[in-house]
């Protein structure tokens, strides 16, 4: 049983992640995890210190359970560019400080560490209204660029197609085909995909004023010490085999794209062909599996469907199961993932211990840790 | 001329706004500035909102325009409801009544559920949205600061079947430091007058040292205007104004609701992750009645709905609840 510690500032409940209740958890790593929480509150997703806690965190946990894997997201240059109007000069800044702290996370953890970038930014523009359509557009409030078309009409296609901000319009067989799917693939993918052009993003849920958005970003930029890598696919095999012989950790800085990334660094594929990840669920879980998994992690999703109260990890978002395959699962030591980027980090890293900031759309709820093993 | 919406009752004049700035002097008629715009429509939970004993389980469409007519310190969406909503307008949308209704059935929706700012401030649109939404068999439910008049809240008691009316603070000091109004005389009306028309419950965002030790009489006046009215008592979450201050003591506030609770038989507290203060119970013999999951703001759900109908299981009395039990899918196209 996976549990999880919620912890709302100086109170703390512990529950069953599968179904949310309450439970008297026992084991050697409860009290531990409890007691690192609590030593660190969570500032804020655009607070200054918001990166320095991921670090802090990551450096309380490595000493108090000895991994041999850490998995870090440093988040608060994406959310403070994504929402805050900030000059080039200081959305580099941000960047550099996120870069510092991963640097400052390797010297003090003695962890060969890889850095990867998500993806640099662009300006948002005006938004794509998908309100109009007889067929229903469902779009989600951390995705510029993919949309869900559900029973479009000829009209809708024909509208859709003649848009300025749109770059393409994708059916549920290209999609399949794009990623070597069979018909039986396609169950959560929408009837069309809309593809926004860089720099659009599709207006409904989101209540802020975008400000920056994830830009078509192709290719991400991965630390030179990993070697070349073709693919964010195979970052994973990498790092396993990296494990073989030393302690490892992957940090990974939310919306920092090559132009920012000043450390020596290569840059590997960020999807196939024209659909490029976000930095979203399908990203995180193509560089945590090793494998694509756009069928079911897709933009256009109505995920709303799967909402009922019988759907299990009340607290992981809209996920309905803890992905397998992951990183976390598959190396045979210890592992911990600690990060501002909320419920990916244990849904997406498979990390025996997983922490992370409990925000909605930058409400500072506190923290959640995620003990999904205590057997090493 | 006097703006008959809310109790500030600004005067307009050709060309001016008042201190919501969504309504302006047309000749000799206030009329919206920015009619059927909207900041963001999106699927919910109803208890996300919260509804807590409104169709629980059940699918919303929530909606919002721009703006308020109080200025809490503690705002958490003022970011739409304290701009200039001039200056939003490229970011809103335009959407017809009937299209808000059409979109909120191919959602799947049971109601459409205007949450994100005041009512008020966007009542002759929603006058409007609730023609089309009865049409297509859509309830309509807000939230409300109740700072009303009574004739407008009146017409908020036509359009909306639930309501949830936040008592912020009770004293002049209290509503004066922190949201900007003379005092809170308007709401408690607004409880009272809505309670007689439609659905409420209430909701009251707690600071620490500053109106917890006014819960005591919000009870009282709770308690005559329904024994069990749906309370929900927040812990402030920090922000806007006030992002700077500490978070207040869930123990503490817990504590001093201890004692409420044998007056007040459904009151929450919640607003946090993991408050185990958000199931019902049977006010008559304490069965659990229906358990909710709090992921904090914005976030709640139902964990299990075990009402018959709307009475207890076990001794089969009736409880306040608006409707009951929908199936998320129920309204799901095609389902």
């Amino acid at each position: 049983m996976s549990v999880a510690i919620l912890d709302a500032r100086q109170w703390q409940r512990t529950v069953d992640l599968r179904t949310g209740h309450q439970v008297e958890a026992k084991g050697p790593l409860v009290d531990k995890v409890r007691t690192v929480v609590d030593r660190h509150p969570f500032p804020g997703d655009r607070d200054p210190a918001g990166n320095t806690w991921v670090v802090d965190t990551a450096l309380d946990f490595i000493k108090a359970y000895d991994p041999g894997f850490a998995f870090l997201t440093l988040a608060r240059q994406y959310y403070s560019a994504r929402y805050s109007p900030l000059s080039p000069d200081e959305r580099a800044a941000m960047a550099q400080a996120a870069l510092d702290e991963a640097d400052r996370f390797a010297r003090e953890s003695g962890f060969f560490t890889v850095v990867i970038g998500t993806g640099g930014l662009t300006q948002a523009t005006t938004p794509i209204d998908l309100s109009d359509l007889d067929g229903l557009g469902v779009a989600s409030n951390w995705s510029a660029r993919y949309a869900g078309l559900y029973d479009p009409s000829r009209q809708d296609l024909d509208r859709l197609s003649a848009n300025p901000g749109l770059e393409r319009l994708a059916t549920r067989e290209e999609i399949l085909s794009l990623f070597g799917g069979a018909p039986g693939d396609g169950a959560r993918l929408p009837d069309v995909m809309v593809v926004a052009k860089e720099g659009h993003y599709y207006k409904n849920t989101s209540l802020r004023r975008l400000i920056m958005i994830p830009a078509r970003n192709t290719f991400i930029p991965v630390s030179a010490n990993l070697g070349p890598v073709d693919s964010i696919t195979d970052i994973k095999a990498r790092l396993l085999d990296a494990l073989g012989d030393r302690k490892v950790a992957v940090v990974l800085l939310e919306g920092v794209g090559k132009a920012d990334f000043t450390v020596s660094s290569n840059t590997c594929r960020n999807g196939v062909d024209w659909y490029c990840y976000e930095p979203v669920d399908g990203q995180y879980l193509a560089l945590t599996t090793g494998k694509h998994a756009v069928f079911e992690h897709n933009g256009g999703y109505r995920y709303f469907l799967d909402d009922t109260e019988h759907k299990p990890y009340p607290f992981s978002g809209y996920f309905t199961k803890l992905p397998t395959g992951t990183i976390g699962q598959d190396y045979p030591g210890r592992s911990i993932a600690v990060g501002n980027r909320s419920m990916f980090m244990h849904v997406t890293t498979g990390c025996d211990i997983a922490c992370e900031c409990f925000a909605r759309n930058l409400y500072n709820q506190g923290v959640m840790a995620v003990i999904h093993r205590q057997d090493k | 001329m006097e703006c008959p919406y809310c109790e500030r009752r600004c005067r307009l004049t050709e060309g001016g706004v008042g201190f919501c700035r969504m309504y302006e002097l047309s000749g000799d008629v206030v009329r919206e500035r920015f009619p059927h715009r909207w900041c963001a429509y999106a699927v919910s939970r109803v208890e996300t909102i919260p509804f807590y004993h409104a169709y629980p389980g059940s699918r919303c469409l929530v909606i919002g325009t721009a703006s308020c007519n109080v200025d809490c310190r503690y705002c958490s969406n003022n970011y739409v409801a304290k701009e200039d909503p001039a200056t939003l307008q490229d970011i809103m949308i335009e959407i017809p009544p009937a299209r808000l209704a059409d979109l909120a059935r191919k959602h799947g929706c049971h109601s459409i559920v205007f949450s994100i700012n005041e009512p008020t401030v966007s009542l002759p649109s929603l006058l409007e949205v609730a023609v089309a939404a009865r049409e297509a068999g859509l309830v309509m439910g807000c939230l409300t600061n109740g700072y009303g008049t009574p004739e407008a809240v009146e017409l908020l008691g036509e359009i909306f079947s639930f309501v949830n009316v936040s008592l912020k603070g009770l004293s002049p000091e209290f509503c004066q430091r922190y949201l900007g109004i003379p005092d809170s005389a308007p709401v408690v009306r607004t409880i009272r007058q809505l309670a007689a028309q439609c659905h409420v419950e209430v909701t009251t965002p707690v600071i620490e040292s500053e109106n917890d030790h006014e819960l005591s009489a919000m009870a009282d006046i709770l308690a005559s205007v329904g024994r069990e009215t749906p309370w929900h008592v927040f812990r402030l979450l920090p922000t806007y104004k006030m992002s700077k201050e500490s978070y207040p003591s869930i123990d503490a506030l817990n504590a001093k609701l201890e004692d409420l609770r044998e007056r007040l038989p459904n009151i929450y507290f919640h607003n946090f992750i993991g408050s185990q203060w958000v199931d019902t119970r049977c006010p008559d013999c304490g069965e659990m009645v229906i358990t909710r999951h709090s992921l904090g703001c914005g976030g709640d759900k139902l964990d299990q709905f075990l009402c018959d109908g709307d009475r207890c299981p076990k001794c089969g009395r009736r409880l306040n609840l608006l409707g009951t039990k929908v199936e998320w899918d129920a309204r799901e196209v095609g389902a």
